[in-house]
């Protein structure tokens, strides 16, 4: 076999099997005597439930609630608090809130007996948007005030200072709406017990975050249950903690019946009752001086977080440390607040809480450079933050900027200048701009201690095997991961194997979030791989390696001060549209974009990533319209929740470039989320332009288009 | 749950129609969705069903002696999008239906049947005052379109009776516009759609004609506004235009996103109006393409 490169150009390792359909997904598989579960779930987004009737239940045939959860067990699934129960009790705070499972052994009867279960409610009123929750509509969810969780970060001059001195000050308030997952693989586990031990096979991104969170409800812990993740169609953060609430009444239902049960929502269930992106309200207070200079920016950021906390104050942590952007503003103060609404829980999306700030502060630096007449690029490019620049939260980047470059790369492919020169506000043809970034791996020392990644490699003979926690979830990891232990060993790739993983025979290198598993995962292997390529001729053999943290990234968690991540990827992206003057359908006419991801392990996976985040990024501005009405969400099936295809956006030039990042494998660094994290803002710079207005808020479809023109008069 | 029969002819079906109530499904792509119940469950249906794509008497496209052109009611989406004897406004609305395998199994008979007010055939048959055929074991009789759909999911259809086929009249049209503005570009439900047509002659417009899909409970068609530029001169256009737009704008109907129905709808018409009055060449208005 030849050795493989770094700089192969080589098929995905998962392409052929998922092509022919071989690829076992967690709905392929079935085991003897296997019953079906089916959701029972509150139908009312806040009240108390008086009474619930089920019909005589045939033989075979389970209700699973929380009463079956047995006294030294506590019904709570453990993500970051514990305070999301796994079965509602007497009261409910969400429509979809699970309240308990119908098992048994074949679906058309669970189907018949789930239509016939009849629950009494006492409906309270219910907040649902962040205004009604800060309005403590209802009462308050959670405490005094719905503050689930929230956190400040201050730098430079305190604000009241800075704006006593200024001209003027701009303020404007700009909110994101909810995005659904849209996983080709829709949410699936099966539980069982393998070996005397509680075994789940699950679509899920961190078969370690399962084991933790449901092992509780028996009064066990995480060691006692086993999770093997299966091949998984798509993930984007939604099965990060969410498989937590499938697995969790799963395993009650275990303790009381003792065989193979299946869990597999259909598509509705699963954008109707799944976590979905943080809606968001973020306001921009901006001190300037008379010639459109920052002076300071004071910033307010809101996300709504539904009624448990599962990881919004992280998210909510991630919002509030990319409130800056790309930029260095002398002196800012940004708060953050993740409120309780009675929404179904929000939680983790491709971004975790960055693209709702960084969409938020590029449309406010282009409103003010357009107020003061100086073309946004020009007028950012300013403000790009160097190496050694202070950070919103007191640190500094360590690595070299080269903002500038890209910046330049973007402007040349897309004629940027010549255009925004050219095209006149409101002609309805406009291109737009944006500068992003998104930290890698945890937040501040997270890393080392939070998770302490581990990670083996194990030779035999002349294969080696990749033993990590980290998941493939199309993203397209096994082909990367495999990729650098095969290179740095000198070995083709075709000798390393990597499976999915299961919790009982691989170490617990972290979940698979965070765009930290090529950064941190990746470097752990590329470790071991060092150390196994010296030692070849012992035999078999296998090396571990632990997470060293890399020094002088100083961090305090109690106060956000410090460096929040260990290294940062960037992006620049111009969007050019056209749009019709009669429907207002926008028509992009091209996409050009520029990323520093340290260094590409594989070119095709990257330009997969970028892809595919750009036009989820551009889907998320322009046409991902998820509506709730009284905790109801409205849009149930792809039809009505649409998300683009290949005709919305035509083939993107995207270039990257070189700038090898110190403490990752080959100089990777992470980039799954960076290339979701700005298009949106260059796509509604380019439609502001085309139409000569100003928008405050994603995602803008034709008809919302029609109403801010309308309010623009 | 009712029983699902599987007629071979026309006659056949007819008699489980009238005997057994059984409804017709062809390529399912309503009813099976509106029926679905979920994972690894067939969809359940609480009437009696007869698969009735095995009918060829009720499949094809034929031009009559009088130049109208007939369409069975099995004849799918694809098939009417690639037919050269179809009306212009009818091949666009198919070709936009769905995506590819959606045409290659919606019918046109279902299409109608399902009467949703944002289906895409109904819109531009109505416009071109199509009528359909209705079979039953007694016989067949023939109506418009436009008052056999009652309303949103509501048609005049007998509990006896099945769609056999859709008949659209000749014409000729000097100009014609169409648009469907779908969620996205491609394999989207209509959020708007308007067909337009004018026949002119020596500056006269002698037939005027539009309809709105998905702007009121069912496809919207204003015998009122088209009379009001009838018989007049191309170059009275601007004067009629005002009122002719509020007239317009009285008839249709919009629960959601009212505004922005009811301005693109307006905008549409007027530049359509508008580009006929300042003298366009002949044809399709718009860009709209084959």
């Amino acid at each position: 076999m030849p050795q493989t490169a770094i700089d192969d150009r080589i098929v995905r390792v998962d392409a052929k099997a998922k092509a022919r359909g071989e690829a076992m997904y967690v709905s392929d598989y079935a085991f003897p005597g296997m019953l079906y579960a089916y959701m029972i779930r509150s139908s009312i987004p806040r009240g108390t439930i008086d009474d619930i009737r089920v019909p005589d239940l045939p033989e075979g045939y389970w209700f699973i609630t929380y009463k079956d959860i047995p006294e030294e067990g506590r019904n709570e699934l453990w993500m970051i608090q514990k305070d999301w129960r796994c079965f509602a009790e007497h009261d409910v705070k969400y429509v979809g809130e699970t309240i308990g499972l119908l098992v048994g052994p074949d679906r058309n009867m669970l189907k018949y007996l789930a239509d016939r279960i009849e629950i009494d409610y006492t409906e309270a009123e219910a907040a649902i948007t962040i205004d009604d929750a800060l309005a403590l509509k209802g009462g308050p969810i959670i405490g005094e005030d719905n503050v689930l969780c929230q956190l400040y970060v201050e730098k430079g001059r305190p604000v009241e200072e800075v704006f006593r001195e200024a001209d003027s000050v701009f303020e404007e308030t700009i909110e994101t709406g909810f995005q659904e997952h849209v996983h080709l693989e829709t949410n699936g586990a099966i539980v069982t017990i393998e070996d005397g031990k509680y075994t789940f096979y699950a679509s899920a991104q961190c078969p370690f975050y399962i084991r933790k969170a449901v092992a509780g409800l028996l009064g066990l812990e995480s060691e006692d249950i086993v999770v093997k993740q299966t091949t998984t169609g798509g993930a984007f953060g939604g099965k990060e903690h969410f498989p937590d609430v499938l697995c969790g009444p799963l395993l009650v239902a275990e303790h009381r019946i003792r065989k193979p049960i299946k869990l597999i929502f259909d598509r509705e269930e699963d954008m109707l009752y799944s976590v979905k992106r943080h809606p968001s309200k973020i306001t921009y207070r901006t001190a300037l001086d008379k010639d459109g200079n920052i002076l300071g920016i004071d910033g307010l950021v809101i996300y709504n977080c539904g009624p448990y906390l599962s990881g919004s104050f992280v998210v909510l942590q991630r919002g509030v440390f990319h409130a800056n952007g790309v930029y260095d503003i002398p002196n800012t103060y940004v708060k953050g607040i993740g409120i309780a609404t009675n929404t179904f829980p929000s939680d983790a999306f491709r971004g975790f809480g960055a693209p709702q700030t960084l969409y938020a502060i590029e449309t406010h630096m282009e409103h003010i450079a357009k107020r003061f007449g100086i073309d946004p690029a020009e007028y950012k490019s300013r403000y790009f933050i160097k190496q050694g620049g202070e950070t919103i939260t007191n640190g500094h980047v360590v690595e070299r900027v080269v903002l500038p470059e890209m910046l330049e790369q973007v402007l040349e492919k897309s004629d940027y200048r010549r255009k925004a020169a050219t095209y006149a506000p409101g002609s309805g043809r406009g291109i737009g701009i944006s500068f992003y970034n998104h930290g890698g791996a945890f937040t501040g020392n997270g890393e080392q201690s939070i998770i302490k990644a581990h990670a083996r490699l194990v030779k035999t003979g002349n294969r080696v095997r990749i033993e990590v926690g980290s998941t493939e979830m199309g993203q397209g990891f096994q082909t990367t991961l495999r990729k650098i232990a095969a290179s740095t060993l000198g070995i083709s790739i075709d000798d390393v194997d990597y499976d999915n993983p299961d919790t009982s025979k691989v170490p617990d290198s972290g979940p698979t979030a965070a765009s930290r598993s090529t950064m941190i995962v990746g470097r752990l292997i590329e470790r071991c791989a060092e150390e196994m390529k010296e030692r070849w001729g012992e035999g078999d053999f296998s090396v571990e390696k632990e997470y060293e943290h890399p020094d002088g990234h100083p961090w305090d968690q109690s106060t956000f001060r410090g460096d929040a991540y260990l290294g940062y990827g960037w992006g620049c992206c111009a969007v050019e549209v056209e749009i019709d003057s009669l429907t207002h359908e926008v028509n992009t006419v091209g996409i050009w974009s520029s990323h520093d991801i340290g260094k590409a392990i594989d070119e095709l996976v990257v330009h997969g990533q970028v892809n595919g985040g750009i036009i989820q990024s551009l889907g998320y501005a322009s046409m991902e319209k998820m509506e709730n009405r009284n905790g109801h969400f409205r849009q149930s099936s792809m039809s009505d929740y649409v998300i683009p295809t290949s005709m919305d956006f035509p083939k993107q030039e995207w270039g990257l470039v070189d700038n090898p990042y110190q403490w990752g494998p080959k100089g990777a660094k992470g980039m799954g989320e960076l290339v979701f994290n700005g298009a949106d803002a260059a796509y509604i710079d380019a439609v502001e332009r085309a139409l000569g207005i100003e928008i405050h808020k994603i995602p803008m479809p034709p008809e919302d288009i029609e109403e801010a023109l309308r309010d623009a008069q | 749950m009712g029983m699902t029969y599987v007629p071979t002819t026309l006659s056949e079906a007819l008699h489980l129609r009238a005997e057994k109530g059984a409804r017709p499904l062809a390529g399912g792509s309503d009813m099976m969705v509106q029926s679905k119940r979920g994972i690894a469950l067939a969809p359940e249906f609480p009437y009696p069903v007869m698969i009735i794509t095995s009918i060829d008497e009720l499949r094809g496209i034929r031009v009559l002696d009088d130049g109208s052109v007939e369409i069975g009611a099995l004849t799918t989406a694809a098939e009417i999008a690639a037919s050269e004897d179809v009306p212009w406004h009818v091949r666009m609305a198919a070709s936009g239906m769905g995506a590819i395998a959606l045409r290659n199994s919606a019918t046109i008979g279902g299409n109608i049947g399902n009467a949703s007010p944002k289906g895409d055939l109904p819109q531009p048959l109505i416009m071109l005052d199509a009528s359909v055929v209705l079979s039953s074991i007694h016989g067949e009789r023939r109506m418009l379109l436009d008052d056999f759909i009652l309303g949103s999911k509501r048609t005049a259809l007998s509990d006896d009776e099945i769609i056999r086929s859709v008949i659209i009249p000749p014409h000729d049209f000097t100009y014609s516009f169409y648009r469907k503005i779908g969620m996205r570009k491609a394999n989207a439900i209509s959020k708007l759609s308007l067909s337009a047509a004018a026949l002119v002659k020596d500056g006269e417009i002698l037939d005027f004609r539009a309809s709105s899909g998905a702007a009121g409970p069912k496809v919207i068609r204003s015998q009122d506004a088209e009379k009001m530029l009838e018989g007049h001169m191309v170059s009275e256009i601007p004067e009629l235009l005002p009122a002719f737009l509020e007239a317009w704008n009285n008839a249709i109907s919009p629960h959601a996103m009212p505004l922005y129905r009811r301005n693109t709808t307006k905008r549409m018409l007027s530049f359509f109006l508008s580009e006929i009055s300042s003298g366009a060449e002949e044809g399709i208005i718009g860009g709209g393409e084959e």
